[in-house]
């Protein structure tokens, strides 16, 4: 990023074959629908090359990128106020739950499945500091410095929002 | 028996992740051991904990390659085009130019005096010596090529079939300096054979303003008998007069005796015959339009030996 920060514009396209899927998976996850999460990829990438010079080169290039993309996000859910969020979770949910497996898979998957329904009915808040934790998995000590916070209030947050989680998984269930 | 619920469960993740101090995993561990509670939360948190973990991840489509890539050719182009418009871009620049070391910007010091002081060197002595003469050269080249630009303007708008361009032509004459046989030439044939009687009036008057050439005299003595229309008629007796022309008193005799002739131009032009043979210029009588154009008498070298 540094060298991009130079100057060499084209060194943003390694930076987007190495981070876009977990890009995509971090803003789809935490909005539900492909198109957006696709529309908004491309806006995070384009304010790095916009603000390229706000990136100091301390803290991993991810950090940045992910605080990025939650201003990007904020600014979109802003936007679309009264859209509805999370339309194709239940899509998703049912693509990973489909088809003709072996029973065991496909009870796993069924786990899965359900527990996305659940993630998508954590509020806001907890579902980020999951998805940055477990799908993204960025250390605490990173997850903090993204959402300009301390390592232990991330702590406390996902520690949290996996209860939270758990309770609706349950729930559904049952 | 040191550590209660509360305190272990928010740990429990950690745990799980082994990412606690030893000794704190030790404690964990050691309240886990006679705490069912604790062990089913363990193992709650540990199935979701897994599951989420095993979610396959989101596949963008493939439309995003492509476009991510478009979006960059789009910026490199337009910063590339404008760097000056983007705000960043610009700050970006003048980070660069601070940023040199102390080497560098010695160098930029005294590039910048040795350019003051050439700047000033110049100031002093330039514009008393050579680009002066060079500028009035160029002034010079310049005012000819714009004399020359017109002279081609008056030739091809005098053939215009607009009358309104034919005058414009023939108010060009009043900025040439020196009209050249070419522009001459088409005045005197603009007298004789325009159709438009105002335009020939117009010419009339330009070319009586360039009497002082031989050319144009003769010309408009001999213009004297292609002359049909009497307002035409009369304003080349009054020049002829203004001039002090004897050559034109044989022509306009001829004119006197021509049937059909005005009875207004008749008596002009006797009346000018008389001022002819007199040597004193004809007093323009203002009742009559065509009279408005007052002659400025020429310096005259062939009035004197007439008189």
């Amino acid at each position: 990023m540094l060298r991009v920060k130079a100057g060499d514009v084209d060194r943003m396209g390694l930076l987007f074959e190495r981070h876009h899927r977990k890009l995509y998976s971090f803003l789809y996850h935490m909005l539900g629908r492909a198109d957006t999460s696709e529309d908004l990829v491309q806006n995070v990438f384009y304010r790095m090359l916009k603000y390229r010079h706000t990136y100091t080169g301390e803290g991993e290039f991810r950090t940045w990128m992910y605080h990025l993309a939650r201003n990007v996000l904020a600014d979109h859910i802003k936007k679309n106020r009264h859209a509805t969020h999370h339309a194709d979770v239940q899509d998703f949910a049912e693509k990973i739950g489909g088809g003709t497996r072996a029973d065991e898979t496909l009870q796993r998957e069924q786990e899965v499945a359900t527990l996305h329904k659940a993630l998508g009915r954590l509020s806001a808040d907890n579902r980020e500091v999951l998805i940055l934790s477990r799908f993204q998995e960025l250390k605490y000590e990173e997850i903090a410095r993204v959402m300009n916070t301390t390592e232990g209030a991330v702590k406390v947050r996902v520690h949290r929002a996996l209860n939270e989680l758990k309770t609706i998984y349950l729930r559904i269930e049952n | 028996m040191d550590m209660h619920c509360e305190q272990a469960q928010p740990q429990l993740l950690e745990y799980l992740n082994n990412e606690l101090p030893a000794a704190e995993q030790a404690r964990v561990q050691a309240h886990l051991a006679h705490c069912p509670d604790c062990q089913e939360e363990l193992l709650a948190l540990r199935q979701v904990w897994h599951t989420l973990g095993t979610t396959p991840e989101p596949e963008p489509s493939e439309n995003l390659r492509p476009a991510f890539y478009s979006m960059l050719a789009a910026y490199k182009e337009e910063v590339e085009a404008a760097p000056t418009f983007s705000l960043a871009g610009f700050w970006q620049k003048c980070r660069a130019l601070l940023a040199p070391g102390p080497a560098l910007r010695l160098a930029y010091g005294l590039g910048l005096l040795v350019v003051g002081l050439a700047a000033g060197y110049w100031l002093n002595n330039g514009p008393k010596t050579a680009p002066a003469t060079a500028d009035q050269q160029q002034l010079a080249a310049l005012t000819t090529q714009v004399e020359q630009m017109r002279q081609v303007m008056l030739l091809s708008l005098i053939e215009n079939p607009s009358a309104t361009e034919r005058l414009r032509a023939v108010s060009y004459t009043k900025d040439l300096s020196g009209p050249n046989d070419k522009v001459i030439d088409a005045l005197l044939s603009t007298l004789n054979h325009d159709e438009n009687v105002n335009v020939r009036l117009a010419t009339l008057e330009a070319l009586a303003a360039l009497a002082q050439e031989p050319k144009v005299r003769l010309g408009l003595v001999q213009a004297l008998k292609h002359q049909d229309s009497p307002l035409v008629q009369s304003a080349l007796a009054d020049v002829m007069v203004q001039l002090q022309e004897r050559r034109s008193v044989q022509p306009l005799r001829r004119l006197l005796n021509q049937p059909g002739l005005n009875q207004a131009v008749k008596s002009k032009i006797e009346e000018s015959l008389q001022h002819l043979s007199n040597g004193r210029p004809a007093a323009p009588s203002t009742s009559e339009p065509y009279h408005e154009t007052d002659y400025s008498p020429q310096p005259d070298s062939a009035a004197g030996t007439t008189v």
